[in-house]
């Protein structure tokens, strides 16, 4: 039977979590955290000793050691009970930082988790707008020579990103994306389907700050959490409790006022000891995604508030795309899933637009009229997943398959082909 | 994970998602599919939330597969006999898939264990279609009897187009597994993996497994099977299953394991092509390291200019400094001898631990600051 | 290391000591261009008789001179079809990394697993002596590399089997 009878597979793999599963899917069949817990006990004994006999034995255990490792929640599981695992995370910063990982990783997607044979099926990878062509070759040196998938297409992932939006309007694919996962956090504007490289920025703050943050804030305060699962106490915190304030005076006062609604509880168990314990969480709630409004209360590198960032980004972009780009901005990440985060990030823009173009009005001495500029911050429900989303709509159209690169051309070429990745018609 | 597991994780997991939010009414539509061409659909309405279509499709039946309605025979007995009343067997299934089953949530155990190892099964069930007639024929292994009606040569399907023959008599049954593969790589792997299995059987541990040959022809069993079943470019494993194996509890494994023989050799192909792919890396990058610091060593000894940065340090610099001519000389060939000796250890694994620390001292001894003192001097 | 291993490496080295004397030589067709003489083969004068030095028939190294470049082909043994492919993968991505290797040629000669190319401006960047260590020392780490690699996925066969035979028990 053809491979492209068949579903393709979409795997959209972040520094936080990996989605995946297949496509013409409104969800993806899996979201795992993206951590390899490695054995590698075998690794440290074949250091010390050295007989030869010795070493047939660890040879065969170490042939058989490189399955032993396991990905996602289970793999945070078994770090954290057993000391023989050791807990790796391939990608950093939206960046493959370790293949040997990354290669163990793919290998458990597929056939422990999506179970499919990758000889079957054409396979859709994402990267980042930044990614270098040689990770890319990499990326398909593993997929073609390890997996012998039949096809590989690596798209960009804030493409994919307007791609998910495409479907419950409109088919547009000129806006920015506002790309904030848990290792990076990119704005990328794209026209017409293509990036336009010279204008991306990138912010050092993205998920894992906000985490981070949020950990400092209930450690300074003496909340009662062990300090072996502090991070993952405020990683929860964050998911289930955090929202997007209007104004933070305001909302100091709110709290202060009726804490018995604003303030809630967490509860959780000792590690070690098992012991049960409770904290409470307070203003961290809305501080947290404040991080990205006002960046000096978390760090004093970075000072610019993603609104800024935005504006800044639009406004290198070529002219005549401008009023296009500010008319379609897309959230994209599980970052931006705090509640009114959408509403805020369109308020302030507004306010920095509204500014510029007053003032621009009264350089010229009110004697023209600008048209005014439309501001529009799109969010939808699928906010968490659109990328992979935009993948599954992107690879179900028929013009996919004719747009990836397949093993023939892999072998006849090399790995040089997976450098570029035509835009195809389908995404229009 | 070595062995493959027989339940499909995606279908547990979206179950036991459903049984526990059974109150909140949504909508799943999702289709996927699994190893060997097996597809499934699963479909949950907002009108009846406690109702759950779950469709599947196997892999398409060579000619001598026996098929009846859609399905390998004794199917719909070993799904009524697995099930019970939780699962109703819809006739006709839906369009594309051979079986449609309606699933209905509200009947399912109220024990917590029970529950979850029905829908264990539920989630198996490409294990209980696709092996019920494996399994009808090694119960009656099991008693020692022959099924009536069926004499010599029997085909299953195990993949698309594909099949494997058993040959059933009543104190033992033969199973041969004609072995293809699409990749001549694949092919290589197989065939020695395939020759480890019967290497495999002779040890003391292994005593009671069943025998275990490998041939590259078909084997005298297959004598009546058509033609085009006989083509294999990996070879053909048989195994000879005894009582012993299908005794009680055994059976759900021997038959899970024999039916998904080929996917568990084309796992095992594949990972090794990967921890291969692992090694042959890292062995390239140590070996890349080498000819540049070849080139290092041919720069230091025409001694015209010492521009190298190796290991992110930087020696010294072409345009500023230019050395007096003798000291370069003393200095870089001493370098040189240093730099090459460690590159070649550099390349074997293991060694690099080792010599890391005099690694940063030899380079130290050249620091730039250094390098311009020289000059000045 | 087998003695006639070693013997064939020697007997390589001292080939490859004598013939690597190149010097620069300017292309004589197109002005201002230099190129490799034993690749284009552009005159029989220039060209110097090939050195073919074998251990058996399955291994065997060409040596090939001309006034201003050396190309070295290697054959590596090839018992059985794993080590042919194995041979095949690891000198296939040798070679996809070529660019780092400076002396490796893309593509091996006809007949032959891998290649060398070897120009006078190698030979004036680096030594010559360390050249042919490398070369040397490559040929005898791919032997090793090839049987090792072997080894690991018979051990993982019969790891493979253990498992899947133990399952019955």
């Amino acid at each position: 039977m053809d491979p492209t009878s068949r579903p393709a597979v979409v795997i959209d793999y972040g520094t936080g979590y990996t989605k995946m599963g297949f496509a013409g899917n409104v969800e993806p069949c899996f979201i795992l955290p993206t951590a390899v817990a490695v054995n590698e006990s075998f690794l440290n004994q074949s250091r010390t000793s050295s007989s030869k006999a010795n070493w047939q034995a660890q040879h065969s255990a170490g042939v058989m050691a490189d399955l032993d490792f396991f990905i996602g929640e289970e793999a945070l599981a078994k770090s954290r009970s057993s000391n023989t695992y050791s807990l790796s995370y391939p990608i950093k910063h939206g960046q493959v930082d370790n293949w040997d990982a990354m290669e163990r990783y793919w290998q458990q997607c597929i056939f422990n988790y999506l179970r499919c044979d990758p000889e079957d099926h054409y396979f859709l990878l994402t990267e980042s707008p930044l990614t270098a062509p040689e990770s890319r070759e990499y990326t398909g040196e593993i997929m073609f020579e390890t997996f012998n998938v039949p096809g590989l297409y690596i798209a960009v992932n804030s493409v994919l990103a307007l791609a998910a939006g495409y479907t419950t309007s409109k088919c547009e694919m000129t806006g920015v994306v506002v790309d904030v996962g848990d290792g990076a956090a990119h704005v990328v504007p794209v026209a017409d389907g293509y990036v336009i490289g010279s204008s991306i920025k990138s912010i050092p703050i993205a998920g894992k700050d906000v985490t981070l943050f949020i950990q400092q804030l209930m450690r300074e305060r003496g909340e009662n959490v062990p300090p072996e699962d502090s991070f993952e106490v405020a990683r929860k915190v964050k998911e289930t409790h955090c929202y997007t304030c209007s104004d933070i005076v305001k909302e100091f006062n709110k709290h202060d006022k009726e804490p018995a609604r604003y303030i809630k509880h967490w509860r959780g168990i000792k590690p070690k000891t098992g012991a049960p314990y409770s904290c409470d969480i307070g203003y961290e709630r809305f501080l947290g995604p404040e991080v990205f409004f006002n960046p000096e209360i978390y760090s004093s590198d970075f000072t610019t508030p993603l609104p800024a960032v935005i504006d800044k980004c639009i406004q290198s972009a070529p002219i005549d795309t401008r009023r296009a780009l500010y008319k379609n901005i897309v959230l994209s990440g599980g970052s931006t899933m705090f509640k009114d985060f959408g509403r805020r990030l369109q308020r302030d823009l507004k306010k920095i637009v509204d500014t510029r173009v007053l003032t621009s009005e009264a350089r010229l001495g009110g004697k023209i009229k600008s048209q005014p500029v439309e501001v529009n911050v799109v969010s939808h429900p699928i906010q968490r997943f659109a990328v992979w989303f935009g993948g599954s709509v992107l690879a179900s159209t028929p013009e996919f398959f004719a747009a990836c690169h397949t093993k023939a051309e892999y072998e006849e070429y090399g790995a040089s082909i997976c450098r570029t990745n035509p835009v195809f018609k389908g995404m229009y | 994970m070595i062995l493959l597991q027989s339940h499909s994780r995606f279908l547990l997991q979206t179950l036991l998602n459903r049984v526990q939010n059974l109150g909140k009414a949504v909508e799943l539509d999702y289709h996927w599919v699994e190893f060997d061409d097996v597809r499934y659909h699963i479909l949950v309405s907002m009108k009846n939330p406690n109702v759950l279509l779950l469709s599947v499709s196997l892999p398409i039946p060579p000619p001598e597969a026996v098929f009846i309605g859609g399905l390998p025979f004794g199917a719909i007995e070993a799904l009524k006999a697995a099930y019970g009343v939780v699962v109703q067997i819809l006739d006709p299934p839906r369009d594309g898939f051979n079986l449609t089953l309606k699933l209905n949530l509200g009947k399912l155990p109220l024990d917590e264990e029970h529950r979850y190892a029905l829908l264990l099964k539920i989630a198996s069930v490409r294990e209980v279609v696709l092996g019920a007639p494996l399994r009808v024929v090694l119960k009656h292994l099991s008693s020692r009897t022959v099924i009536p009606g069926i004499d010599g040569l029997l085909a299953l399907v195990h993949r698309s187009k594909e099949s494997f023959f058993l040959v059933p008599q009543p104190d033992k049954v033969t199973v041969v597994f004609p072995m293809r593969f699409k990749d001549s790589i694949d092919i290589a792997f197989a065939t020695s993996f395939l020759q480890e299995f019967v290497e495999a059987r002779h040890t003391a541990v292994l005593n009671n497994a069943p025998p275990c040959l490998w041939s590259p022809n078909p084997p005298l069993e297959l004598k009546e099977a058509p033609a085009e079943a006989l083509s294999a470019n990996a070879g053909f494993v048989s195994f000879v299953i005894f009582p012993r194996h299908v005794e009680g509890k055994k059976l759900d494994r021997t038959v899970w394991n024999l039916s998904t023989f080929h996917a568990y050799v084309s796992y095992h192909v594949k990972c090794s092509e990967g921890f291969m792919h692992t090694r042959m890396r890292r062995r390239v990058e140590s070996m890349i390291q080498l000819p540049c610091c070849y080139l290092l060593a041919g720069c230091a000894a025409s001694a015209l200019h010492v521009k190298f940065s190796w290991n992110g340090c930087l020696v010294g610099d072409s345009d500023r400094n230019i050395l007096p001519l003798q000291a370069t000389q003393v200095k870089g060939s001493y370098l040189v001898t240093h730099v090459v000796s460690q590159a070649l250890d550099r390349a074997k694994p293991g060694v690099e631990e080792k010599k890391k620390s005099p690694n940063s001292r030899s380079f130290k001894r050249l620091s730039l600051k250094e390098a311009r003192a020289n000059s000045i001097s | 290391m087998a003695t006639s291993l070693r013997l064939y490496l020697t007997c390589i080295r001292n080939t490859l000591e004598a013939s690597l004397c190149l010097q620069n030589f300017p292309c004589q067709e197109v002005e201002r261009h230099n190129k490799p003489e034993v690749e284009m083969k552009t005159s029989p004068e220039l060209l110097l008789n090939s050195i073919l030095i074998c251990r058996n028939e399955a291994e065997k190294c060409l040596i090939e001179t001309s006034i201003n470049s050396l190309r070295i082909s290697l054959k590596v043994k090839q018992a059985d079809e794993l080590e042919n492919i194995l041979t095949k993968k690891f000198l296939r991505f040798l070679s996809m990394r070529a660019e780092a290797f400076q002396v490796l040629r893309r593509k091996p000669v006809q007949g032959y697993d891998i290649s060398f190319l070897i120009t006078n401006f190698h030979c004036e960047e680096m030594q010559k002596r360390k050249l042919i260590d490398f070369i040397v020392q490559f040929m005898e780490d791919i032997e090793k590399e090839i049987s090792e690699l072997k080894m690991s996925v018979n051990t993982r066969g019969r790891l493979v089997a253990t498992e899947f035979l133990k399952q019955f028990i």
